[in-house]
C-alpha cells in the first residue's frame, strides 16, 4: 500500500486550495504540503485558443474530462472536478460581500452571525484581490469603505455599458463596474493580458481572467507543492484513542483496488460546498458513526447560497450587442435594509443583451425569411431600442434541514453513495419571498421607466442556489457549528475545513471572493498550527 | 470548368455522380459532401444568404460552412451548463443527411423546370419551406443542429461575428480578439459597399 508523508495534506484542488496553498508555503517556506485531487490536471494552456473556437462553434465542452462520471450530485450546479475545480470556468466576479452579512441576527433577528468581526474579514479581502488582480472602482457607497484600493482600475466600461450605466443610473440606484479578476491590460502572475474573446465563463485564451491550475502549475514547478491529481480521498480515518485524524485514504482512477494512504500532521478538506461535507459523512466508523467532524450533527446541514430574480427589459437607448457581454454593472443600494421596515437585500445587475434581437427564419406572418429579407427583418427589430438584462442576487438564508445528505439510490464505482443537496429557505425566508420578488420586481420596472422601457414579461425567480456554500458551518459554540471562524474542525484540532463549505449564509452577491478571503486568513491559523 | 459551365452540368444531373474531392479539389471544400453537392449548395446560397457580403461573401460563407463540418467530431462532450448541469455529447456528423438533402433540392428544383438558383424566388422559397417543415426546423438554430443543410448553413453565417456586424452595420467584432479601447467607443461603422 502507497503511503505519502507530508506536513500538510489538503484534499480538494480548487480556487481556495490553490490560494491557501500559495499564502501557506509563503508563510512557512519548506513545508512539505501535499494536494490530493480527485479530477485530472488540465495544464494544456497552449490549446486554449483552439478550445475556445471549438466552444462558440461546436458548443463543446472546452475542459477536456474535468469531470467524473460516476462521481456526480443531484442539486450539484456544475459537473466539473478537475485540478483548478469549477474556477476553471468561472467568469471572475469578484464582490465583497457587507457588514450586514455578517451581522443578520445582530440586526435583523435571522440567521446567524458569523463568528468574525468585519474589520478581519475585511483585510483578508484586500489581501485576496491583491493575489486575483481584481479590477474594480470604489464603491460610491459610502458605506463600502475599503481599507486599500484595488490592484487595478476596473475594467473599462464598453460603450454599451456606458449606455446603460446612464440609463440605469435615472432610477436613483448608483452603478458600478462589477469587480472582476482580470489582468486588464498587462500580463500579472503568469497569466496573459484581457484579449476581450468574451468568453471568461467557458475558457479564457489568454489566461487573463484568474485560473487556479496556473497557480498549481508554478507551485509544483517551484517544488512548494506535491499534486497528486485523479486521487480519489474516500475516507479519513481518525487515530485511535485520540481525536486527531491520521489518515486520509484515496484510490486513484488507475488503480481501483489499491489504497493509497496520505499521513499528516495537518489536513485541509478544501473540497468545497459538496465534496467536503460528504467526504465526512462518508468517513464514518465505531467511534463517529454520523462521520468525521460531525458530534454536532450539522455536517451537511444549512446548505445555501442564495437565489435569483431574473428580467429582461427593453429601453429606447441604441446599443451594439457583443461589445463586452460578460461585463456588468453592479448597485449595491440594497445590500443595506433598514432595520425597522421589512427585511430585503440584494445586488442589482445589468448586463447588455441581444434577447429579442437574434435573427428569426421567420417572419411576423410566418412566412420563411431568406436572405436579404432576414437580414432586414433582423435590423428592423435589432436597430430598434436596446435589450438589458437584469438580474438580483438575493439574501436566501437556509434552514437546518437545507440538507446534503447520502443518497442510497446514486453509488459510484466504490460503492459510496453520492451526494444529494436540497436547499430550503428557513421559515422567515420562505415568508419574505412574496415581497423579496415585488420589491425586485417594483426595483426593475423604475429602472425601466426611467427611461421610458418596460420589462418584457414577469420577473422570474431562479430554480436552483447560484454561488452555493454551506454544509460545515462556522461558529463558536460546537454544538451549533462545524468548525471555528478559521476552519478548524470542533471535533478534530488537526483537520481544518476551507472556503465555501464554512459560510453561515451565502450573502447577496457572488462568493468565491470571500470564499478565498476566509482561506487565506485559515492559511495563518494553519501555519501556526 | 467555368462556375456557369459547371452549374449547367450539375442541372444535367451527372452531378449526382458521387465526385471524389482529388477530382475537383479546387471546387469541393469538404470530404463529407461531394463536389456535386457543394456546387449545389452555392447555388442555394445567393438565395438565403444576404446580397449585401457579396457573390464572393457568399462562397465564403459556404466555404466556412465547409470547414465547420469538415472539423465536425462526433461523441465529444458539450457543454455540461451551469445550474442543472448535464452531459450531452455531440451527435453523428450531419454530412450523410446533408448530401441527401442537397439532392432532395435540386431535385424539387428540377421538377419545377430547372437549377434552383434559376427558379423564381417563389418557387425557391416554396421548396425550402416544404424541405424546413419536413425536417422539423422551426427556426434559425443557435449553431448547426444537423436538421437541415440549408437552416444549418443560414445559421452558420447569420450566428457570426461577421453578421452581428453586418445587421448593425458596425464593427463590434463579437467574440474576436480586440483591444479593450476599442469596446469602449460607439462601434465604427462597416467599411462602404457592406452596409445598410
Amino acid at each position: 500500500m502507497p503511503v505519502h508523508e507530508s506536513d500538510i495534506c489538503v484534499i480538494g484542488g480548487g480556487i481556495t486550495a490553490a490560494m491557501m496553498v500559495e499564502r501557506l508555503s509563503e508563510l512557512k517556506p519548506g513545508l512539505r504540503i501535499t494536494v490530493v485531487e480527485a479530477g485530472r490536471s488540465i495544464f494544456d494552456r497552449e490549446n486554449r485558443g483552439q478550445y475556445h473556437r471549438r466552444a462558440l462553434e461546436y458548443g463543446e465542452h472546452p475542459w477536456h474530462d474535468d469531470f467524473i462520471a460516476d462521481q456526480q450530485a443531484k442539486g450539484m450546479i456544475s459537473m466539473t472536478m478537475a485540478v483548478g475545480g469549477q474556477a476553471l470556468h468561472w467568469g471572475g466576479a469578484c464582490n465583497r460581500f457587507s457588514e450586514e452579512d455578517l451581522r443578520l441576527k445582530s440586526l435583523f433577528g435571522l440567521a446567524d452571525d458569523w463568528p468574525i468581526t468585519w474589520a478581519e474579514l475585511e483585510r483578508y479581502y484586500v489581501e485576496a484581490e491583491r493575489r486575483l488582480n481584481v479590477a474594480g472602482d470604489t464603491s460610491p457607497y459610502p458605506q463600502d469603505r475599503r481599507s486599500a484600493p484595488y490592484p487595478q482600475p476596473a475594467m473599462p466600461l464598453s460603450y454599451n455599458l456606458q449606455t446603460l450605466k446612464r440609463w440605469a443610473e435615472q432610477s436613483g440606484l448608483k452603478f458600478s463596474p462589477l469587480p472582476l479578476s482580470r489582468n486588464v491590460t498587462a500580463p500579472f502572475g503568469g497569466r496573459g493580458a484581457c484579449g476581450l474573446y468574451d468568453t471568461c465563463g467557458d475558457v479564457c485564451p489568454t489566461g487573463a481572467r484568474y485560473s487556479p491550475d496556473y497557480t498549481y502549475q508554478q507551485l509544483v514547478a517551484a517544488n512548494k507543492v506535491t499534486l497528486h491529481d485523479r486521487m480519489l480521498v474516500r475516507r479519513l480515518v481518525v487515530d485511535q484513542g485520540r481525536s486527531t485524524i491520521a489518515v486520509a485514504q484515496g484510490h486513484h482512477q488507475d488503480r481501483p483496488n489499491e489504497v493509497t494512504e496520505y499521513r499528516a500532521k495537518q489536513f485541509v478538506l478544501a473540497s468545497g460546498q459538496c465534496w467536503s461535507p460528504h467526504l465526512l459523512l462518508l468517513s464514518t466508523s465505531a467511534r463517529f458513526p454520523n462521520g468525521v467532524a460531525n458530534r454536532s450533527g450539522l455536517v451537511g446541514r444549512f446548505m445555501n447560497g442564495h437565489k435569483f430574480i431574473s428580467a429582461q427589459a427593453t429601453i429606447d437607448e441604441e446599443t451594439f450587442p457583443g461589445q463586452n457581454m460578460t461585463h456588468s454593472l453592479i448597485s449595491r443600494e440594497y445590500f443595506r435594509c433598514a432595520t425597522d421596515k421589512a427585511f430585503v437585500r440584494h445586488d442589482t445587475r445589468v448586463w447588455e443583451s441581444s434577447a429579442g434581437k437574434e435573427p428569426r427564419l421567420r417572419g411576423g406572418d410566418g412566412g420563411l425569411l431568406l436572405g436579404d429579407e432576414l437580414l432586414k427583418e433582423w435590423r428592423g427589430r435589432a436597430l430598434k431600442g436596446s435589450s438589458v438584462r437584469l438580474r438580483t442576487y438575493y439574501d436566501s438564508h437556509p434552514s437546518l434541514d437545507s440538507r446534503l445528505s447520502l443518497d442510497p439510490t446514486s453509488k459510484n464505482r466504490y460503492g459510496d453513495p453520492m451526494p444529494k443537496i436540497e436547499r430550503r429557505l428557513d421559515l422567515a425566508a420562505e415568508a419574505r419571498e412574496a415581497a423579496t420578488l415585488a420589491h425586485c420586481t417594483e426595483v426593475f420596472e423604475r429602472m425601466a421607466r426611467a427611461s421610458r422601457g418596460r420589462l418584457a414579461g414577469q420577473p422570474s425567480v431562479s430554480d436552483y442556489w447560484d454561488h452555493p456554500a454551506g454544509g460545515c458551518r462556522m461558529g463558536t459554540d460546537p454544538s451549533s457549528s462545524v468548525c471555528d471562524s478559521f476552519g478548524r474542525t470542533h471535533d478534530h484540532e488537526n483537520l481544518f475545513v476551507i472556503g465555501a463549505p464554512t459560510l453561515p449564509t451565502g450573502g447577496c452577491t457572488n462568493g468565491t471572493l470571500t470564499f478565498v478571503a476566509l482561506s487565506l486568513r485559515s492559511a495563518v491559523k494553519i501555519a501556526e498550527s | 470548368m467555368k462556375r456557369r459551365a459547371l452549374l449547367q452540368w450539375l442541372v444535367s444531373g451527372a452531378a449526382m455522380l458521387p465526385l471524389r474531392r482529388a477530382d475537383l479539389s479546387a471546387l469541393s471544400a469538404a470530404d463529407e459532401l461531394s463536389a456535386g453537392h457543394v456546387f449545389l449548395l452555392r447555388d442555394v446560397a445567393s438565395t438565403v444568404l444576404p446580397s449585401a457580403i457579396g457573390p464572393k461573401g457568399q462562397d465564403e460563407a459556404v466555404d466556412n460552412f465547409l470547414r465547420w463540418l469538415r472539423d465536425y467530431k462526433e461523441g465529444v462532450p458539450l457543454s455540461h451548463g451551469y445550474g442543472e448541469p448535464r452531459l450531452v455529447r455531440s451527435g453523428p456528423s450531419p454530412a450523410p443527411g446533408y448530401g441527401a438533402q442537397v439532392t432532395a433540392l435540386q431535385q424539387a428544383a428540377t421538377e419545377r423546370g430547372g437549377r434552383f438558383g434559376a427558379l423564381p424566388l417563389s418557387e425557391r422559397r416554396a421548396i425550402l419551406d416544404a424541405a424546413f417543415k419536413s425536417a422539423g426546423v422551426q427556426n434559425l438554430p443557435g449553431r448547426p443542429d444537423g436538421k437541415h443543410v440549408v437552416a444549418d448553413l443560414m445559421a452558420h453565417y447569420f450566428r457570426s461575428s461577421a453578421a452581428n456586424d453586418l445587421c448593425y452595420h458596425a464593427r463590434i467584432g463579437r467574440h474576436t480578439y480586440r483591444a479593450i479601447r476599442v469596446t469602449t467607443v460607439r462601434p465604427l461603422p462597416l467599411n462602404g459597399g457592406r452596409g445598410l
